[in-house]
């Protein structure tokens, strides 16, 4: 019964106060943005997956927020491309292999180059360590010296261990990007 | 939207367009959310631009296309549509497109909307980079056979896009694409059941499949005859292949096969036949294309695609009159006799009232007919003329120009003719046609000139054209005193100095001087000189001072004079526009410190520059003689007039001048055509080429080295004549080092040991010798030791024609008695039983002998007989005259008797050995 009373609440909200939000997934090659994705709009996990080439995009759907998912392929030549979509989005989630310590300088060095462009100054980013399931990965506060997340500012900064294949908090990134909504 | 509700005068909203108001309205893109029809009205927009020819910078482009990709979160599938439509456009310019190749792969899947998957593929393919192709391969391997036609046709034709980017991956798709092309025939019989409109579009569109896939599998096949045999055959079988478009591709592949191979002749010339009684138009007409373009085709291969374009003329339908009279029109050119028997439907069409085929119907009858009824055409052309416009006379003045080069005993017909339309009305154009007709005539037809001149002189009697005027004066100056009677033609131009107007009394002062300087008849001479005298008085200054500077010239009695007024050479006019070019666009300041040398250009004289126009005019004027596939390679032969040859002489001229060794051979006389030693995939690829020098014969060698990762160094050509005492090596000037691919020169130099009138015949054999090293594929460095090694290629023939150049004359009657009255005379019977045809053997042997055809002998009108007349010069000048006679039968190949009559000792045996 409550069930059906939150599925007309939120029917209701969609209705009347529906908003949209775009946001831009970045991270190097093989970090799992894309599963990361299709898992948000209630898809499978699925171990393989092909390259993305290029860009993709996803419509995720959480109460009365509709989010714009731009997924981004994170091979190096497409990484001059990313500025250009980020540009004026609601939200920023950069993806980053927690297990992958050999990926992470370079990582890091992509994302403070990104940061540094003005045409993206104050737009909110959400850092997540992915693939926190495997045995070998780094600890959240561990990720934040690593990737000196601190010293990014002019904009909020928050940063997240997930798991994509076990889904682990991913509600919390939700509730995260659908914070920035209102913006 | 307004826009689009004003379709009407879309015309001039279009005007209104500005490329820079679009590229701002451009920013709605990136809005959110979406409107659909506003988006599209703005591609629509772009749209427009890009297909008026409009084009978008590279910056805007790429912004554009960002701003576009945008628009894929939104799912209206007409939007979409749109969408992919300016992508495909935008691919072009625009940088990064391969960003959007993920979404777009997307559409492509099986189950997305069909609406647009047809778009989406089409757009895929050009945004798509050669490393990607991998990617998307099993996406179009199932689009190919997918049973919706539209995408079934979307994902061939972008094979056959991507084929030149990714040939590997894209030859793995052939099955698929068989059976796409065998496939049309099960779905149309699935939808034929309903008889209703739609699916009868849909099984049309069905058949265009068939097209597609026949086309990429051609493409797949190229390479492999075998291959392409087979697929004709398979897809040529009657009922299998029902799109008309796939089969007219096979018409002209299975004619390429033919024409390439003498072997799959017959097989392909049975399927051709076939064809010409398939029930649609469109392939009876590319098979009788086919069969007319033939080369050598004979006169009963050809007698059935005659009577099926027969039945076409006198189809109610324009459209088809007009194919069967051009198919015959060009057919006529090589084949007269054959299409005779079609003249009485011919000449029904010249009365239609469309104009293209009235004027090709006559321009046909012109070429079938006899002379006795060239000469009924004309006059009912005449009576035709006037009712036309200048457009078409234009047409037919040029066709009957072309005739007169062609077939020089029917001018006398042509030159009244000519003359009677010069009377009529007209405007400059065609005015400017029949003077400029007149005028080969006379350079070309020489039996015709006084004819022509007393025409011509009758016409600037009441020409209002000026620059006609001028030139007709000019040509009296030049020709008239070479006439007999030079006289009358002085006061024609005479009456010009009185009645017109400054400037063709200025041109008709410097003829009339031309008829005055050098004259031996002191008679004429005075008088001239009376009639210039009175042209002192003129109000015009030129014409005064064009007087007076002849009357001078004219009481100098020296060589000077006549030289001056009668300049029988001129400068290569192509050459010293091509230097001028060069040095007017040069970067280098150093080039500005020194004036231009004129001196650099050669001079050719009138009759070389004569000779190098006859030559285009006819390869311009004439109909291509073959189909296009197989003509370009052989038409060739006929540039072996000098023009062409002058000019590769030069360009090698000046590379050897580079080498210091080869300047004090003095300047380079002739240089051959490249000559392959090698077959072209062998690990070094060789060719030769002759040059010939005063004393000195000087062999390049231009040596590819193809074998990957290795290096040759100091290569050289160990050359041995094979007689000794004609011949001696100098000196070589070898190569230091070939890297893969990079081609290298080597030069071998002889010394004519029997003086500089010698015309030394031998046959070369050449061994390459070069150090082998390899190359360290770590470093890309070569390894510091090699070894020796040696290569054989083919032997080099040095042959009489090598020091022959082709030269134009007006009559080859004239030169062949003069060569004959102070030279020697030598004749050979040939077999040439490699030849197949009268046709081959004429192109080949004008080749070979490096000789200019005369009198348009080079155009074989018979297929049993022929009569080949050539003439040229030795590099050191002596006359060579050479008259072929060749008789074809097919069991025998081609025979020919072979004169040549040369001025200089030894050169007309040797001139027979490069034949033999």
């Amino acid at each position: 019964m409550a069930g059906i009373f939150r599925t007309i609440y939120d029917w209701l909200l969609r209705m009347f106060w529906a908003t949209e939000m775009d946001v831009t997934m970045i991270g190097l090659q093989n970090a799992g943005k894309s599963s990361l994705l299709r898992v948000l709009a209630g898809g499978e996990f699925t171990v393989d997956s092909i390259p993305t080439i290029g860009f993709n995009t996803k419509r995720v759907q959480k109460g009365h927020v509709t989010l714009k998912c731009w997924d981004l392929g994170g091979q190096p030549r497409f990484r001059p491309m990313w500025e250009r979509y980020c540009r004026g989005v609601n939200a920023i989630v950069y993806i980053v292999d927690a297990a992958d310590r050999a990926a992470l300088p370079v990582a890091t060095e992509e994302l403070h180059d990104l940061m540094k462009k003005s045409t993206l100054d104050g737009i909110p980013l959400l850092v997540l360590g992915n693939k926190s399931d495997l045995p070998n990965k780094l600890s959240v506060d561990d990720l934040i010296e690593a990737m000196d997340l601190k010293s990014i500012t002019h904009r909020e900064v928050s940063c997240y261990g997930i798991s994509a294949k076990e889904e682990t908090n991913l509600d919390a990134v939700l509730h995260w990007l659908i914070a920035r909504a209102s913006r | 939207m307004s826009y689009v509700k004003k379709d009407e005068d879309a015309d001039q909203t279009m005007i209104k367009l500005d490329r820079t108001s679009v590229f701002q309205d451009a920013r709605l893109f990136n809005s959110s959310p979406i409107s659909p029809r506003t988006c599209r009205t703005l591609l629509t927009k772009i749209a427009v631009l890009l297909f008026t020819g409009e084009q978008f910078p590279t910056n805007e482009a790429t912004t554009l296309f960002f701003g576009i990709s945008k628009l894929f979160q939104n799912k209206d599938p007409s939007l979409r549509q749109m969408v992919y439509l300016i992508l495909k456009e935008l691919a072009n310019t625009a940088e990064d497109v391969i960003m959007s190749t993920s979404i777009i792969m997307k559409d492509t899947a099986v189950g997305s909307d069909v609406l647009y998957r047809a778009n989406a593929i089409r757009a895929l393919c050009r945004i798509i980079d050669a490393t990607t192709v991998q990617g998307i391969e099993r996406l179009i391997k199932t689009a190919i056979v997918d049973k919706t036609p539209s995408v079934s046709s979307a994902a061939l034709v972008s094979s056959y896009h991507l084929l030149p980017i990714a040939r590997d991956v894209v030859r793995r798709w052939q099955s698929e694409t068989q059976e796409a092309a065998s496939g049309g025939k099960q779905s149309t019989g699935f939808l034929g059941f309903g008889g209703s409109s739609q699916s009868h579009a849909i099984s049309q569109s069905n058949f265009m499949t068939q097209y597609h896939a026949i086309g990429l599998l051609y493409q797949m096949r190229s390479h492999d005859r075998m291959a392409l045999v087979k697929m004709v055959q398979q897809y040529g079988a009657a009922g299998v292949v029902k799109s008309p478009a796939a089969l007219v591709l096979l018409v002209r592949l299975a004619a390429k096969l033919a024409g390439e191979d003498p072997g799959l002749r017959k097989p392909m010339m049975q399927m051709l036949d076939g064809w010409l009684r398939h029930k649609h138009e469109m392939v009876n007409f590319e098979a009788a294309k086919a069969i007319c373009d033939m080369r050598d085709v004979s006169d009963a291969e050809a007698s059935q695609a005659v009577h099926v374009l027969q039945l076409f003329l006198s189809s109610p339908r324009a459209i088809t009159k007009f194919a069967a009279i051009r198919i015959l029109h060009n057919f006529a050119s090589f084949k007269p006799h054959v299409v005779n028997v079609c003249n009485p439907d011919i000449e029904s069409l010249i009365s239609n009232s469309n104009r293209s085929i009235a004027t090709f119907a006559i321009t046909t009858l012109l070429k079938t007919g006899n002379e006795a009824s060239v000469d009924r055409l004309m006059k009912q052309i005449s009576g035709f003329m006037a009712d036309i416009t200048d457009e078409f006379k234009i047409t037919i003045v040029e066709a009957i120009r072309t005739l007169c080069l062609k077939f020089p005993s029917k001018q006398a017909g042509m030159l009244a003719f000519l003359s009677g339309i010069l009377r009529d009305e007209g405007g400059y154009e065609f005015k400017r046609s029949v003077v400029e007709s007149m005028f080969d005539l006379i350079k070309f037809v020489p039996e015709s000139k006084e004819d022509a001149l007393a025409h011509l002189c009758e016409f600037i009697e009441d020409c209002e054209f000026t620059k006609l005027s001028v030139r007709i004066l000019h040509l009296l100056g030049v020709e008239g005193p070479k006439t007999s009677h030079p006289t009358k033609y002085i006061r024609y131009i005479y009456n010009r100095v009185v009645l017109e107007n400054a400037i063709v009394r200025a041109a008709a002062v410097t003829a009339l001087a031309k008829f005055g300087v050098g004259q031996k008849d002191p008679e004429v001479k005075s008088s001239v000189s009376v009639l210039l005298t009175r042209c002192l008085d003129d109000v015009d200054d030129e014409v005064r001072d064009r007087a007076a500077l002849n009357l001078r010239l004219m009481s100098e009695e020296d060589e000077k004079a006549s030289q001056f007024i009668s300049n029988e050479s001129m400068y290569s006019l192509s050459t010293f526009e091509h230097q001028l070019v060069m040095y007017v666009t040069s970067n280098d300041k150093q080039t500005f410190a020194a004036a231009f040398d004129v001196s650099t250009i050669p001079i050719v004289t009138q009759e070389q520059a004569l000779a190098e126009e006859r030559t285009k005019k006819l390869t311009s004027a004439t109909p291509t003689l073959k189909a296009p596939t197989t003509g370009p390679p052989k038409s060739k032969a006929n540039g072996v007039a000098e023009a062409a040859t002058v000019a590769v002489t030069q360009k090698y001229a000046e590379q050897l001048m580079q080498i210091p060794e080869l300047k004090e051979y003095g300047t380079l006389l002739k240089s051959s055509a490249p000559v392959e030693l090698t077959e072209s995939e062998t690990e070094y690829v060789v060719t030769a080429v002759k040059h010939v020098f005063k004393e000195h014969i000087v062999l390049q060698y231009d040596i590819k080295n193809t074998l990957p990762d290795t290096v040759l160094e100091d290569v050289t050509v160990v050359t041995v004549p094979e007689e000794e005492d004609i011949l001696e090596e100098e000196f070589i000037v070898p190569a230091p080092k070939l890297a893969t691919n990079e081609p290298g020169i080597v030069y071998v130099t002889f010394k004519k040991l029997a003086g500089e009138h010698s015309v030394p015949v031998t046959s070369f054999t050449n061994t390459l010798k070069f150090t082998s090293k390899e190359i360290d594929p770590t470093t890309g460095e070569a390894e510091e030791s090699g070894y020796e090694d040696e290569y054989q290629v083919e032997d080099l023939d040095l042959t009489g024609s090598d020091y022959i150049i082709p030269t134009f004359a007006g009559s080859f009657d004239h030169v062949w008695e003069q060569t004959g009255a102070n030279g020697e005379e030598v004749s050979e019977t040939l077999q040439l039983s490699n030849m197949k045809g009268i046709a081959d053997a004429t192109e080949q042997l004008i080749s070979t002998l490096s000789l200019q055809p005369l009198e348009g002998t080079d155009v074989a009108l018979s297929n049993s007989t022929h009569t080949l007349k050539l003439f040229g010069k030795t590099v050191t000048g002596g006359r060579v005259a050479a008259l072929i006679k060749m008789a074809f039968s097919s069991k025998t190949g081609v025979t020919t008797k072979i004169t040549v009559r040369a001025e200089e000792e030894g050169v007309a045996p040797a001139v027979i050995a490069s034949v033999a």
